[in-house]
């Protein structure tokens, strides 16, 4: 195994492997994957920012086993924010928390490509900031008719209010926000009103939408899963690398943009790679931002 | 309070083989109650339900599963984790001694006493006195109720204690500082505490691994490779209704949606 060592911010980080290509079909070595994150490190980590993170790990390449890890490391460095959570029976868990530059370098390192954190922060782990919608095509469905269902959703959604803000998923789905950031919101109040939300989509929606989990109910339907508004949920963190063939991002888009690229009807310009996220970063800044500040409140709930 | 062993054998080390009952060392002081049915103060019992079917679910239909990743398990029969359990074992083996103060106490797990069984009182007694006076702590391997544990012996109150230790990948601490060395004053020159002497290690808990754990997760890996795991059904979890106001809010406004497209 190959070692080499950083200093960042007067602390000594080991990187090992750094050649080594996790993206063997499209050529994407650690060294690039480290070099990604430190681009969007800015931009990524204040949604990071105190969230008990899931590493989803990738030690031999995204076409070999991967593992979930939600323990923090035993052997993490001394610098590594960590909280504990406490768990259903016993032991409360030491979980690692992504706050500064050197952390998630640390975390990329362990070839966690994929950042996975929960809708709540850990010291309030009751209050979701945000309510989401998970859009997930079934077989024969895309991204295409997640993008027509996720349209229609921002205008029910106006309709009651309420802003919303999509994210690509980096596979084949859309994720719609809509941020609360009240401290008296429940995740009993978005499950509440995300349940209750796809149950009305499913109903004028029919040959579109699904509410049903089950893969039978399916295919050629985009199903809302609106079961991630749970405190035991995690969702992939925006501007996050997935674990695909290629390097793809979830990535936020202007709802301008999501409607001209449904128009377009070319699923493959709705995926951001990470060259293309780091150049529109760059430009347009964090356009998830207002998921992270926006105040806004539930009604009927 | 007459002790009731829960397990019997002999701790030996070196040539020294004494018959013991290992007993509780503590009574946990929790009150505990019965589930019973209002109607008729039936005791109740517990039944496997299958979500998915909605049945009862016979125990001859149980099996187990290890969660790979969410949803998607690995099958283990009872044979399977019968081939990875220890051997029942009559002994506990002092393999070396340490000195107990270089044991961290979040190695600590369980208390027991380990009582003198008939014949054995006397060398029984002896032990008890020699490893006072050395203070030393005996380290052990020994299966209890199919797990193999790490335990260390001491001597406490003119009795042998037994402590089941954590293994060290079981502590979620890093940075475990190093152990001092431990030193043995010459002070009796008995076979017995040359012995110890001769045995006498650092405590390092790193050495002792989970043998059956070890072996479990190295079978679950070559499971894992050689078989696709199963899937679990998703639990039906629909969309639906929610308070009057907020269905018929939402209705309200879909109606508008679908005007203004």
């Amino acid at each position: 195994m190959s070692r080499t060592f950083v200093e960042m911010a007067g602390r000594r980080l080991p990187l090992s492997n750094l050649e080594k290509d996790l993206y063997p079909s499209y050529g994407f070595t650690k060294a690039q994957i480290l070099e990604y994150y430190r681009g969007i490190a800015r931009f990524i980590l204040p949604h990071l920012k105190d969230r008990a993170l899931t590493f989803k790990r990738y030690p031999e390449g995204v076409d070999k086993d991967f593992f979930y890890e939600k323990r923090c490391p035993v052997h993490r460095p001394a610098w590594v924010h960590t909280a504990e959570i406490p768990q259903g029976d016993g032991e409360p868990m030491k979980v690692c928390l992504i706050n500064d530059l050197e952390t998630l370098i640390w975390t990329a390192n362990l070839a966690s490509l994929e950042l996975h954190v929960p809708l709540a922060r850990v010291n309030s782990p009751g209050t979701p900031d945000s309510m989401v919608f998970d859009l997930d095509p079934g077989d024969g469905a895309g991204i295409l008719e997640c993008a027509r269902v996720a349209l229609i959703l921002r205008d029910l959604l106006s309709q009651m209010g309420l802003a919303s803000y999509v994210k690509t998923s980096g596979k084949k789905g859309l994720h719609v926000y809509v941020p609360l950031n009240r401290k008296e919101t429940t995740f009993e109040d978005t499950k509440t009103f995300s349940r209750a939300v796809a149950g009305i989509m499913q109903k004028h929606y029919p040959d579109l939408v699904t509410s049903k989990m089950a893969k039978q109910f399916r295919k050629a339907m985009v199903f809302i899963n609106w079961s991630q508004n749970d405190a035991s949920k995690t969702m992939i963190c925006v501007y996050s690398l997935r674990a695909l063939k290629k390097p793809f991002i979830s990535f936020p888009l202007e709802w301008r943009e999501l409607e001209g690229l449904a128009e377009l009807g070319d699923p493959d310009r709705l995926q951001v790679m990470h060259l293309e996220a780091l150049r529109r970063v760059e430009k347009a800044g964090n356009i998830f931002q207002e998921v992270l500040v926006k105040e806004q409140k539930l009604p009927h709930v | 309070m007459a002790l009731q062993g829960i397990w019997s054998g002999t701790i030996s080390f070196s040539l020294v083989a004494i018959p013991v009952q290992l007993v509780k060392a503590i009574e946990p002081g929790r009150v505990s109650f019965h589930l019973l049915h209002s109607k008729d103060y039936s005791r109740l019992s517990r039944r496997m339900f299958c979500p998915e079917e909605k049945t009862m679910v016979s125990p001859d239909e149980i099996i187990r599963g290890y969660e790979i990743v969410p949803g998607k398990f690995i099958l283990m029969t009872d044979e399977e984790l019968e081939s990875v359990s220890p051997e029942r074992s009559r002994t506990i083996e002092i393999v070396e001694f340490i000195d107990m103060k270089e044991v961290d106490p979040i190695y600590y797990d369980h208390p027991y006493y380990l009582v003198p069984s008939k014949g054995g009182e006397k060398a029984y007694q002896l032990l008890v006195e020699v490893m006072r006076r050395t203070n030393k702590a005996g380290l052990a391997k020994f299966v209890l109720a199919e797990r193999e544990y790490l335990v260390a012996v001491t001597s406490r109150e003119g009795a042998l204690a037994l402590t089941t230790l954590h293994y060290s990948d079981e502590i979620l601490l890093d940075n475990f500082h190093s152990l001092k060395n431990g030193t043995i004053e010459a002070e009796e020159d008995s076979r017995m505490k040359k012995s110890i002497e001769q045995m006498t290690e650092d405590f390092n808990p790193g050495k002792y691994a989970d043998g059956r754990r070890k072996k479990l997760m190295d079978l679950l890996a070559a499971k894992a490779k050689e078989r696709t795991p199963v899937e679990a059904p998703a639990v039906e979890e629909e969309g639906g209704d929610g308070p009057a106001d907020l269905v018929a809010t939402l209705e309200e406004s879909m109606r508008k949606v679908k005007e203004n497209r």
